[in-house]
């Protein structure tokens, strides 16, 4: 029977159309097969699109994955974590000093100060070597005369019910007669070192006041407000820091305009200005002018001491000449703009942040929403054209599909999540990266408690915790133990110092020799009070929540009462955190590449909303961080980032637990090219730098058709 | 014959009429509203959301809103809440990436449920009987999606291609013959899976179609007549087994929106299920009524041509 | 006369047509086995309110870290949980989760709420089926201006047969704020039509039946015709289809819970532990085979059950 056949046979044939088709598909071993260009391009997934291509602008790590390959910027940070010319081939960190004449003070000698006995005593002084190391780095001395300055400062004047309003107050000021001295490097005891020839107590009587000339206002409200700022004003001694940047020449914008220092300007001047609403404004805001000294060269003067300002300016650099104010003009013409929307009109609504424009080693190609964003590499990049003909990034917002797709070839690269590093781990068809983020967790003791005001109780109460269990138990042994402050991959972190050790017997002892006593109960007791306390954290975070009970039971073992308490993140944030108001917390910190701990450590900043929460106080720390923020010299940083790591550690006003790892997995194909002397090429394993990342050679990078035997 | 179709098309109109009626305010009645739906975006302001409202005219009766809807529909003006682009276009492009799938799904489903539920009823009772039977059962039964994902799975451990999408990403200058068949293997895995419920639903339909042809007395007159049995079964009987299917060609177009979101969804096809989604988790109304129009036009464009169908191929069946 | 009634008493005494049913449904094997598993089910999701809710023997949502991912049968290992929070007999009989919770008293919890979305959607489902089906059908001529309430009805079932009924529960769900009682009432009202169909034909050929006839002639008041003596006898069909509706609704909520429409924490369901569980497919695959198992027992259960009840209840398809 012919239908019965034909009934049999369609299907068969069917499945034999649809089943052959198998045999075409590139899979994750053969992914050239038939498609010899998918070794050219470079696919990674996303799981969020990115927001807005602008270097300056961008808050979101998927577009600023996205702008690190198509702008640069003038630094980066190399192997070492060391400050690396880019666009600048070599840049000089000098500096200004001024020192304003007191007559109110005196020299040692008695005689009260004048800017010609100033000068003439300190040359004196240089000429006679009894100030040996300023001569090393003194360049220059000059004297200012005293001139008039005009300047506004902001005032606040009462406004609706509890709120002010910011007023500007135009205000008259004369500048006494000043000395500048010119230095070869960043010195921030200078003055210090001055200290004999103008005496230890030079400029502390200095009259402010006496240098008012005219405030346009008759409130005396605001008068004593502009009188109030004058100090800062008018410093008696002053630092300012320059950077030259020696800007690398015949680099070119994807548009083929030529870089230059005009560029650079404009980037700071974009940053700074209110209408684009930054998120970087507070890395540009100590910068107190940009010269520009010819096309390439370009001088940075800051107001003050601040040694990060410098890996700021690894931020990508704007081509001046595509947004430009004319530029800005000329685009709202063509897009024919109604008059509202001209007066709000910025940098963000330009068509620029989805067509970006920069000089870095991938051009942009295309972006199609929540699908993919395309680009090419960049033939002329200075640094010689990326060994990948793409880079691609796919928006995939399911993890289980990214990792499906990575395993079979579809996708070159997959960010695990901490419960598949094992797997991953044993797997030897893809190579992975194990590193350790920036970022560590700790349970924080409110210092201004009289419960934990003794460091030595806050020693107990660390030690009483087995840390390592936490690591092993709650993040899959992915983390490690951290003793400090500063990220564990950093110079800043001070491997040396080890950590308080489990030890639940010698917690009790310890106490107990502070006079807490073990009652009836088991509590510990003292005066009467058993030590009791709250800890509190936010709700929805398991691992802090399992932290929280691991610690709770711990303590309950040395008899100290814990009782724990979870909150949803604002009111936590609003009723315990930002007014101090715990006892003790878990929480965590991501930390930056810089050493300056000021906002965290320093006691100033343990006020309501600010982030020394715990109150931490200690008058030496506080030295420590204003030094290391203006300190320039590297090897000097990283000694006083010891110590303060080793007084921080001392004083245990946290009980540092550890720092999480990330793991990533790549292609296995995936080699690093180096191309010899005589011509060949050499494969070399890729390798993660020490801050973790593996993208450093990206550039460099080629997937071979086959998996290279290392 | 005419006037019945005439009658007929005007019916089912003002059903749709009452369709889109329907759908319309259902969706602005519920609450929340397409203008809140971008809080990531932290300079709207609430003159921009003014604005939106106004473009929309969300702040319009509804029925003034539901003449404008029609209106734009009709001349292929309406625009998407989410990104302003004309939605007909849209929604073609996404068809005519759904369409392979279709027609893949139903190439599968009759093609296979034939033999099987025909071999079922004549084999009643049997072993192969009763696994079929069951099997049917099990495959109605078990959630799509949990059958894809072991699917993929499996398919992903053991051979590493790719399944996910329309085509294998990064394939875009290889070969020609390469590309084609690389879609092609895209469609085998999510076609036999939105298969597979149609497969066990229309071999048992088959099957039972089948025995009640097999009892009737001109089938045990064709025996009796000395017939081989495989004439008898496939020319006598299957003949007239297959009348009722004739209408069910005409349900297959509605099937293209409703059952798809979710297998568009696990295997990331482009198409207009996953559209559809899209604009509900966007409350892009516009999209989401016009493919509900465009939904309920198929359906009743579907029960006509069923209709039509099966007074064509059967004669006692009189239009009137 | 007296021969006639000899052979009437020597007949086996005539069964009633609860006793035919049974007999019928109880050669049905795998309508057995059907009954049997949901007999289990609904023992199981009664006793799971009592542990896990009124009676807190099982603690779904217990968080314990430092035993997550442990896969089923194994021990609460560490003595970093602390004993009041280790689970009823030491060992996780289904495992434990991303956060150490566990499965077993997900599941157990889950049954309950999977059930009573299914039961309540299908209620919802089957009483607006009848009330609609039965108006039009002993109603129907009843004229309300210029149309009849039978045409108004059956025009207005026409109209929600048009809507792609995953995708306007989808939208519904979605437009909704989430809550597990939107997600039953949405099912319920999109699934009425059918049984509001049958229900209509029942009534109108019960309608012309001798009983009700004579009922009519007796004076008997109208709800008592129509509840006592038409409701029940057209049940068996309703109660078939409820059977399998439940079955349908369950995979619903399990497609809705997939897309994340479904029912939000703290409720747990077999199909909200399922999407949840696609994420550790390959680390925890118990996570997602056992509500993924569970789901396609039960629904299986369910359908053949129901399928049982079909052929038993209805005499027609004996035969076959």
């Amino acid at each position: 029977m012919w239908l019965k056949r034909l009934l049999t046979l369609i299907p068969v044939l069917l499945a034999a159309i649809l089943l052959q088709s198998y045999f075409w598909v590139p899979t994750y071993e053969t992914q050239a097969k038939g498609n010899p260009k998918r070794l050219l391009k470079y696919i990674e997934a996303s799981s969020g699109d990115a927001k807005i291509l602008n270097p300056i602008l961008n808050a979101d790590s998927a577009s600023s994955n996205i702008t690190g390959m198509v702008f640069e910027g003038l630094l980066d940070l190399d192997e070492n974590l060391e400050l690396r010319g880019r666009l600048a081939t070599h840049w000089t960190i000098t500096e200004q000093t001024y020192l304003l004449v007191d007559p109110n003070s005196q020299l040692p000698s008695g005689e009260p100060a004048t800017g010609a006995l100033l000068e003439q005593r300190i040359q004196y002084a240089l000429d006679t070597g009894a100030l040996p190391e300023l001569k090393n780095i003194l360049l220059d001395m000059r004297r200012l005369p005293s001139e008039l300055q005009t300047t506004t400062i902001t005032a606040q004047v009462p406004g609706d019910g509890n709120q002010t309003n910011p007023l500007s107050v135009s205000i008259s000021i004369t500048i006494p007669e000043r000395l500048a001295f010119t230095l070869n490097r960043v010195d921030q005891d200078f003055f210090n070192r001055l200290a004999p020839v103008i005496g230890n107590q030079y400029g502390t009587h200095f009259q402010h006041d006496k240098y008012l000339h005219n405030v346009d206002s008759v409130d005396e409200n605001i008068v004593a407000q502009v009188k109030a700022q004058l100090p800062s004003l008018l410093s008696v001694t002053e630092h300012n820091p320059e950077i030259l940047f020696h800007l690398r020449h015949g680099v070119r914008f994807h548009d083929g305009q030529e870089f230059n220092s005009t560029d650079v300007k404009f980037t700071y001047d974009s940053i700074m200005n209110p209408r684009n609403i930054s998120p970087r404004t507070s890395d540009f805001e100590p910068i107190k002018t940009i010269e520009i000294f010819d096309t390439h060269t370009v001088k940075i003067i800051y107001k003050r001491l601040y040694s990060p300002a410098i890996s700021a300016w690894t931020m990508g650099i704007l081509p001046e000449h595509l947004l430009n104010d004319v530029a800005m003009q000329k685009e709202m013409d063509e897009r024919n703009l109604s008059k509202a929307t001209r007066e709000t009109f910025s940098m963000r609504d330009s068509t620029f942040n989805r067509n970006p424009i920069g000089v870095g080693p991938f051009r942009f190609v295309e972006w199609q929403s929540d699908q993919f964003i395309k680009l090419d590499r960049n033939e002329d990049y200075w640094e010689g054209a990326p060994e990948y003909e793409q880079y691609i990034v796919r928006i995939i917002p399911d993890l289980l599909i990214q990792e499906v797709e990575f395993q079979t070839g579809a996708i070159d690269f997959y960010s695990t999540l901490p419960h598949q590093v094992a797997r991953y781990r044993e797997d030897d068809k893809y190579q992975n990266f194990s590193s350790l983020g920036f970022g560590y967790v700790y349970i924080g003791y409110n210092n201004r408690k009289p419960l934990f005001a003794n460091p030595q109780v806050r020693r107990a109460m660390s030690m009483a915790i087995n840390v390592d269990e936490i690591i092993k138990y709650i993040m899959y042994n992915e983390a490690e133990r951290v003793t400090g402050p500063f990220p564990k991959v950093t110079e800043w972190y001070d491997e040396l110092i080890q950590p308080v050790p489990y030890d639940p017997e010698g917690a009790r002892k310890l106490l107990a020799s502070l006079g807490w006593k073990k009652n009836a109960e088991g509590w510990l007791e003292k005066d009467g009070k058993i030590f009791e306390f709250n800890m509190v954290t936010n709700s929805g975070n398991p691992i802090r929540k399992n932290i929280m009970s691991i610690a709770q039971n711990a303590w309950k073992k040395i008899g100290i009462k814990c009782n724990t308490q979870y909150f949803e993140w604002a009111v936590f944030l609003k009723d315990f955190i930002n007014t101090g108001d715990f006892d003790a917390t878990v929480l965590g910190w991501s930390m930056g590449i810089d050493p300056d701990l000021y906002q965290i450590w320093h006691s100033s900043q343990s006020g309501p909303q600010q982030l020394n929460f715990v109150g931490y106080n200690n008058p030496q720390a506080d030295k420590l961080i204003v030094r290391i923020r203006q300190e320039y010299d590297r090897s000097q940083q990283r000694i006083l980032t010891h110590e303060l790591h080793k007084v921080i550690h001392e004083d245990q006003p946290y009980t540092f637990l550890y720092a999480s790892k990330g793991t990533r997995i790549l292609d296995k194909k995936i080699v690093i090219v180096e191309p010899q002397l005589d011509g060949s090429e050499r494969y070399k394993k890729i390798y993660p730098l020490k801050s973790g990342a593996i993208q450093f050679y990206f550039t460099k990078w080629r997937k071979l058709e086959h998996t290279p035997a290392f | 014959m005419w006037t019945y179709i005439t009658r007929n098309i005007l019916q089912r109109i003002i059903t749709l009429l009452i369709v889109s009626i329907v759908a319309h305010s259902v969706i602005h009645l519920a609450p929340g509203e397409p203008s809140q739906v971008d809080p990531s975006n932290p300079r709207m302001k609430p003159s921009d959301i003014e604005n939106i409202r106004a473009a929309f005219h969300l702040d319009d009766p509804l029925h003034v809103q539901y003449v404008y809807w029609m209106r734009d529909l009709f001349t292929g003006e309406l625009k998407s809440f989410k990104d302003n682009q004309p939605v007909l276009p849209k929604i073609w492009q996404r068809f005519l990436n759904s369409l392979p799938l279709l027609i893949c799904a139903t190439l599968i489903i009759w093609s296979l449920s034939f033999p099987t539920g025909i071999h079922a009823a004549m084999r009643r009772g049997s072993a192969y009987d009763r696994t079929t039977t069951f099997t049917a059962y099990a495959l109605i039964s078990i959630p799509g999606f949990f059958l894809s994902y072991i699917m993929i799975l499996w398919v992903v451990n053991t051979f590493n291609v790719p399944v996910i999408g329309m085509k294998t990403f990064g394939m875009e200058d290889a070969d020609v013959a390469f590309r084609l068949m690389d879609r092609l293997w895209h469609l085998v895995i999510p076609s036999l899976m939105s298969a597979i419920g149609g497969i066990a639903v229309l071999s048992r339909y088959v099957r039972s179609q089948m025995l009640e042809v097999v009892g009737q007395d001109y089938v045990r007159t064709a025996r009796a007549k000395g017939l081989s049995e495989d004439n008898v079964i496939y020319r006598h009987a299957l003949q007239n087994a297959l009348l009722p299917f004739v209408t069910m060609f005409g349900f297959l177009l509605p099937a293209l929106i409703g059952g798809s979101v979710i297998f568009e969804q696990i295997f990331a096809w482009p198409g207009l299920g996953r559209l559809g989604y899209e604009a509900i988790l966007a409350r892009d109304f516009p999209v989401i009524l016009t493919i509900n129009f465009i939904a309920a036009v198929l359906t009743l464009a579907g029960t006509l041509i069923s209709d039509l169908l099966y007074a064509v191929v059967d004669p006692r069946i009189r239009l009137q | 006369m007296n021969t006639q009634q000899e052979i009437i008493d020597q007949l086996p005494p005539p069964e009633t047509q609860f006793q035919e049913f049974w007999r019928i449904l109880k050669k049905d094997r795998l309508a057995i086995f059907g009954m049997i598993v949901l007999g289990l089910l609904l023992t199981l999701a009664i006793a799971s309110k009592f542990t896990t809710e009124w009676v807190v023997i099982f603690d779904p949502s217990t968080v314990r870290l430092p035993d997550k991912f442990l896969p089923p049968m194994s021990e609460s290992s560490t003595d970093l949980v602390p004993s009041e929070d280790h689970p009823v007999f030491g060992i996780y009989l289904f495992g434990t989760d991303e956060l150490g919770r566990d499965v077993f008293a997900r599941m157990l919890q889950g049954s309950f709420v999977s059930l009573s979305i299914g039961f309540i959607a299908v209620g919802i489902s089957v009483g607006i089926g009848i009330f609609l089906g039965g108006l039009s059908g002993y109603y129907g001529n009843v004229k309300l201006g210029f149309i009849s309430i039978d045409t108004l009805i059956m025009r207005f079932t026409d109209v929600m047969l048009c809507f792609p009924t995953f995708f306007l529960i989808l939208t519904v769900v979605a437009l909704l704020p989430p809550s597990i009682y939107n997600i039953m009432i949405v099912i319920g009202v999109t699934s009425w039509m059918g049984t509001a169909r049958f229900v209509r034909a029942e009534f109108l050929s019960l309608r012309e039946q001798d009983f009700v006839i004579a009922a009519k002639a007796l004076g008997l008041p109208e709800h008592r015709i129509i509840f006592r003596h038409m409701v029940p006898n057209a049940m068996a069909p309703v109660l078939v289809s409820a059977t399998i509706g439940v079955a349908s609704a369950i995979l619903t909520e399990s497609g809705l819970s997939f897309l994340g429409f479904g029912v939000q924490p703290p409720f747990a369901t077999w199909g909200n532990i399922l999407s949840d569980g696609k994420g550790f497919i390959f680390d925890a695959p118990w996570l997602f085979f056992i509500p993924g198992f569970a789901i396609l027992i039960v629904v299986l259960a369910f359908n053949l059950f129901g399928e049982g009840l079909r052929e038993a209840l209805n005499p027609k398809l004996r035969r076959r």
